[in-house]
């Protein structure tokens, strides 16, 4: 795949300074050090201390010192209903969310691949929800949903159905969440199909038609296999996402009603800032961490996504 | 015969609903936070709503910007994305070009690399409390620095990512023309390779400004008033309890949208390539 180059070979690293040759023999070294130390600072270096804040009782005095509390904190997680209840709701996003996302996107490819490439523009305006900052789509949302004024009301009104409070409705809070992230993410997925679509072969299809073959089995044994380390990647880069839904929650319901749309990344944030429990958030914040790495190094494996 | 045209018109005739469908669904919240966002209150309130600002107005902008720190917020949005940006080029830069080209004993390139995307799998929240308590520690809390720093932290794995896949993609002979010719490794990196992946450059640039700018939950808990506050933040600051300022933040959070939609055009041949961390190029 990639050619490598002999490194000392060259002329001026065998005539030059000293400081020079030694820079340029440790090159492959000395270019890859500075992001990896950047990055071993950023996120090794917290892990380790959320290690140490969940296995401690943290007084919110400074002047305490820390108390070693051992398993404590995890064993909380164990117990605690509000915790069952935000990672429940975070799997219940992550799956339909994802789902509706993945189905409506490769449909929509599969229905306009063979039209929209002549449309380049139009690709363009369709990307625009994915590219948007997400508290902007929040609050176009929320305004949406508006349960006086909201435009999704008027229309309900002139349909003749019954009037709703979406977010603030305990039943359509969290339905009212997929529908504002199924509308910024189905693009995501609809580009990678498109891309995907747009790389597959020719031969295999003209020999299947010759057979007979139909446009289902086409689909079914053709297109779907090759297209499968695309939708893997699209797949898992949405579940990656999902799986830590903060911003539209916020804005839209704050986590209500009755707990009905808090996600664990909400609860994370509740435990810590406004309970003032970094400990427990800790705790809450390693088993969310050791869960999403577990996953998505399983899923890669499994899909051989890295090579 | 007749019946394969018949089903050609037909799935064109799909085709075309499902465009049009797609369009209006997709552009009209888009309108509609940008219709309103012209609108007099007594407009953006009324029962049933008005489909079209008859009466546009600018007070929203007027009240966000010159009333409200909104122009303050956008600017510390910008350096911050700025800054972020530029770090996490040089540095991924770097170690893109290394991982593309460089070999490494046993299976340290494959463990490295994914090791560094790996990191950027790991939810903000996890590494936002020690962070904050790093901060407090150093007194940078309320800074954009520190802001910058978590930023990095997000941006670096992809810019590495993307920068690898741009490497690989460029023919090593060239390089290698350089060195024979007495330049060093380096500087083949530095005056052969590097201008070469210009628009992978450029690419990765406008992603993590993208990234920066719309980013939330970091800001939310990194800063603390609008000396470094930005402007997701401060949209949501005009979302309170008691009530929700819808004018200001349509016209802010739309002000918000705009320099993205310029991106999004200027970056539309790398999009799929970004979106995926350089693993499908499109």
């Amino acid at each position: 795949m990639t050619a490598e180059l002999p490194i000392a070979r060259t002329a001026q690293a065998v005539s030059g300074p000293a400081l020079e040759r030694w820079s340029e023999r440790h090159l492959r070294v000395l270019m890859l050090m500075p992001a990896m130390l950047v990055l071993l600072a950023l996120t090794i270096f917290p892990s380790i201390y959320m290690f140490a804040a969940a296995t401690t009782r943290i007084s919110p005095n400074p002047d305490v010192p820390w108390e070693f509390a051992g398993a404590d904190n995890f064993l909380r997680l164990l117990t605690d209903d509000q915790f069952h209840i935000a990672l429940w709701n975070t799997l219940v996003f992550t799956f339909f969310a994802v789902s509706i996302e993945f189905l409506l996107g490769l449909g929509l490819a599969l229905l306009l691949d063979r039209y929209i490439r002549r449309l380049n523009f139009l690709k363009t305006i369709l990307m625009l929800p994915m590219m948007m900052p997400p508290i902007a789509v929040a609050i176009t949302w929320k305004l949406i949903y508006e349960p006086q004024f909201g435009v999704l009301n008027e229309i309900m009104f002139q349909l003749g159905l019954p009037l709703q409070a979406w977010a603030g409705d305990v039943d359509l809070a969290m339905f009212s969440i997929i529908v504002a992230d199924v509308w910024q993410w189905t693009p995501f997925v609809f580009l990678l199909m498109l891309a995907g679509l747009s790389s597959l072969p020719e031969e295999p299809y003209e020999a299947a038609a010759i057979d007979g073959a139909s446009a289902w089995r086409q689909f079914w044994d053709l297109t779907l296999p090759f297209l499968k380390p695309v939708i893997a990647i699209a797949l898992l880069l949405r579940m990656m996402d999902a799986l830590r839904l903060f911003d539209l929650v916020f804005i839209l319901t704050g986590g209500g009603p009755a707990d009905r749309t808090k996600t664990l990344s909400l609860y994370i944030y509740q435990v810590a800032y406004r309970f003032a429990d970094p400990s427990y958030a800790a705790a809450i914040s390693l088993f969310v961490l050791f869960a999403t790495v577990a996953f998505s190094t399983w899923f890669i494996k499994r899909m051989r996504l890295a090579t | 015969m007749t019946r394969s045209r018949a089903s050609l018109i037909s799935q064109r005739i799909a085709a075309a609903v499902a465009i049009a469908v797609a369009l209006i669904l997709t552009l009209f919240p888009v309108y509609w936070i940008a219709g309103n966002s012209f609108k007099f209150d007594i407009d953006i309130f009324s029962v049933p709503p008005q489909w079209f600002p008859a009466n546009p107005t600018l007070k929203h902008y007027n009240a966000a910007f010159i009333e409200r720190p909104f122009l303050q917020y956008g600017l510390n949005s910008l350096i911050i994305a700025m800054a972020t940006t530029i770090v996490s080029l040089v540095l991924g830069t770097m170690a893109g070009y290394a991982l593309a080209r460089f070999k490494y004993p046993g299976q340290w390139r494959y463990q490295i690399s994914f090791w560094i995307l790996s990191t950027r799998m790991m939810p903000p929240i996890v590494t936002i409390i020690p962070l904050y308590l790093a901060f407090n520690y150093l007194d940078m809390l309320n800074t954009k620095w520190a802001v910058v720093i978590a930023y990095t932290a997000f941006n670096l794995p992809f810019a590495t990512w993307m920068m690898k896949s741009y490497f690989q993609d460029l023919p090593v002979e060239l390089e290698e023309a350089a060195m024979v010719d007495g330049d060093t490794r380096w500087g083949a990196f530095l005056r052969v390779a590097l201008p070469l992946a210009r628009p992978g450059l450029a690419a990765t640039a406008i992603f993590c400004l993208i990234i920066s700018w719309n980013e939330f939950l970091l800001a939310l808990i990194l800063t603390l008033t609008e000396r470094s506050q930005t402007l997701p933040i401060g949209i949501a600051g005009r979302v309170t309890q008691y009530n929700t300022y819808w004018g200001e933040i349509s016209a802010a959070g739309f002000t918000a949208c705009i320099p993205i939609m310029i991106f999004a055009f200027v970056v539309q041949k790398h999009l799929v390539r970004g979106l995926s961390f350089g693993a499908v190029k499109g």
